[in-house]
């Protein structure tokens, strides 16, 4: 501490205690890397190792060479990918006719909407496994394709909704004089101009879809069914006991599904943020 | 006549909404099918006594009457499970990450990159957060019992007990505190500097200005926060990933309400009962909720409400 400009003791231990925390909070990362990079003997030491004597980052390559986990990464990537797009397109429609078209009847759609939010999800979740079963849809990817085609969620249609009402009316009716027909409102205006919350709506898209393990863990039963990555991790991580040289395969599989949402924060830091803001400010 | 106007209005009102609830459409739809008949499905299907999906042997009360009788052991079980995780888990989870907020709210130099790192964990998966505090929590193999031996303390058996079970979720829990961190650091964002000058003014310290101005310009954000995450812990089946038995943990230890609903329904194939037990726990969910909006009292919304 011989710099000239004085540091107060406080400073010093507030940094102290955000140092110690950073390693705590990121330790389970570290661990997870390093035993994602261990051989297979390493992991079944009697004595947990914390590094890899060599790093083997053919684990890598050898999780996609396992056939689940392929077929598992591209059920998961059509899942997602549908949803980020036909998602925020469906809840942009619905949003605009409650935030920018006058007609009868459109306070009674909301209120229904966000009394759907409170609804717990174990209420619909058997009938809608009934449902599915009668529409020939289990073990299929269905169940995750089309009930999205409906607004994918009342909390979507609510913050479009309300970020829709804060665009100037002038704009809408302006183009309304020229004769712009409805349609031509919402994708020339309205949602071009959404833009900043629909950001939010498709990263949260991708996080809830990636990440699922339970929606398909309900519909998918038989073993050739078309499970996603999530499933698959968490399969193989059900059976540790029957295959604990695998742990560093699992481990492998659990940095490549933690890498993509954490890039996604770090890189939308801001708008998601915000998203969480104008989410609690409702309450 | 009557008819007839009745026709003219009719068209006239079609005329003037019917772009409306053609943008709606999808959402009226999406209701319908996919919330309204399944929540209609699954009272009448309550009522089904040993319905598997395709047949049913008579309408009673029967599966009411099981969850309270034969039934009773499991259900008290993973009730009770539910609710003390639930009536630990959040005020463990808004305090923690309240004074997380504190310490990241103040203006030293790279703060910002400390909230991203604590945020980090939250944006795991839960499949993966599950996957890897199984591993470390291992009684034999894991990771945090070499720790614990190299500080002279004997092995902590975590999951593998049922009286260490609950507590292990906590600090597993813990992992994801900057959740909270990022709501209450946008509660203080929102709170206007001048009410602080205005403490100062008036002669009070750092104190003063958390306890009357924080706080209570906090509530807000408290409540909404305990309303959601009330709704949530009820609901946990997160157990499901990391809790030996088939997610139940040792004695049932870990066993959810959410799980059990599950186990009934989707994996046993008893669609009766597990709505049934899906009716009582929203009953019981709906009760808290307005328990919590009477007893709302001590929100603060600001002068004008």
């Amino acid at each position: 501490m011989s710099s000239k400009r004085r540091v107060s003791p406080l400073t010093v231990i507030l940094y102290a205690v955000m140092v110690i925390l950073t390693i705590i909070l990121l330790f389970p990362f570290f661990y997870m890397i390093s035993k994602s990079l261990m051989t297979s003997e390493e992991v079944i030491q009697p004595i947990p190792q914390f590094l890899p004597k060599k790093p083997q980052f053919v684990n890598y390559i050898s999780l996609f060479s396992t056939n689940d986990y392929l077929k598992g990464l591209l059920n998961t990537l059509l899942v997602v990918c549908w949803n980020m797009f036909f998602v925020p397109l469906s809840a942009g429609i619905i949003a605009f006719s409650f935030a920018k078209l006058e007609w009868k009847g459109r306070r009674l759609m909301f209120a229904l909407m966000l009394g759907t939010m409170m609804l717990p999800g174990a209420i619909t979740q058997v009938p809608l496994y009934s449902l599915y079963f009668e529409f020939g849809w289990i073990d299929t990817l269905w169940p995750f394709i089309i009930p999205n085609l409906f607004g994918g969620g009342a909390v979507y249609i609510f913050l479009l909704t309300q970020f829709m009402r804060g665009i100037p009316k002038e704009m809408d009716n302006a183009a309304k004089i020229d004769g712009a027909s409805a349609l031509r409102r919402f994708f020339a205006i309205t949602f071009p101009l959404s833009k900043a919350i629909l950001v939010y709506v498709i990263i949260n898209v991708f996080l809830a879809y990636w990440g699922d393990y339970f929606g398909p863990l309900m519909y998918m039963h038989r073993s050739d069914a078309p499970k996603t990555f999530a499933l698959v991790l968490f399969e193989k991580s059900l059976d540790e006991n029957a295959a604990m040289d695998m742990a560093n395969i699992r481990m492998a599989g659990g940095v490549f599904m933690s890498i993509f949402p954490a890039v996604l924060f770090a890189l939308f830091q801001k708008q998601l943020i915000d998203g969480v803001m104008v989410g609690s400010v409702k309450g | 006549m009557i008819m007839e106007k009745k026709s003219i209005q009719l068209r006239k009102f079609f005329k003037t909404n019917y772009t409306g609830w053609l943008f709606n459409l999808p959402l009226g739809i999406g209701l319908l099918v996919f919330t309204f008949i399944p929540v209609i499905c699954s009272f009448v299907y309550s009522f089904m006594w040993k319905y598997d999906g395709f047949t049913f042997d008579a309408w009673n009360f029967k599966n009411y009457i099981q969850m309270f009788t034969a039934d009773w052991d499991e259900v008290s079980r993973s009730f009770l499970n539910t609710v003390l995780y639930a009536i630990i888990s959040i005020p463990l989870g808004l305090i923690t990450s309240y004074f997380l907020a504190l310490l990241v709210n103040t203006g030293l130099k790279g703060v910002k990159a400390f909230r991203v790192l604590y945020y980090l964990p939250v944006t795991i998966p839960a499949v993966v957060g599950g996957l890897l505090w199984k591993d470390m929590f291992g009684q034999t193999y894991g990771i945090f019992n070499r720790i614990l031996g190299v500080v002279g303390i004997s092995p902590f058996p975590f999951f593998s007990n049922a009286k260490t079970s609950l507590f292990s979720v906590f600090v597993m829990n813990l992992w994801s505190v900057g959740g909270g961190m990022i709501l209450w650091l946008s509660a203080f964002k929102n709170i206007d500097k001048q009410y602080y000058e205005a403490v100062q003014i008036e002669g009070g310290g750092r104190w003063a200005g958390f306890l009357h101005i924080t706080i209570p310009m906090s509530t807000p954000m408290i409540f909404y926060n305990v309303i959601m995450s009330t709704i949530g812990s009820l609901q946990y089946n997160g157990t499901l990933t990391f809790a030996p038995n088939d997610g139940r943990g040792w004695d049932d230890s870990l066993y959810m309400y959410a799980v059990k609903i599950y186990q009934d329904a989707i994996k046993s194939g008893n669609i009766g009962y597990g709505s049934a037990l899906a009716w009582v726990f929203l009953i019981v969910i709906a009760l808290i909720t307005v328990i919590l909006f009477k007893t709302s009292k001590w929100v603060f919304y600001g002068e004008e409400a």
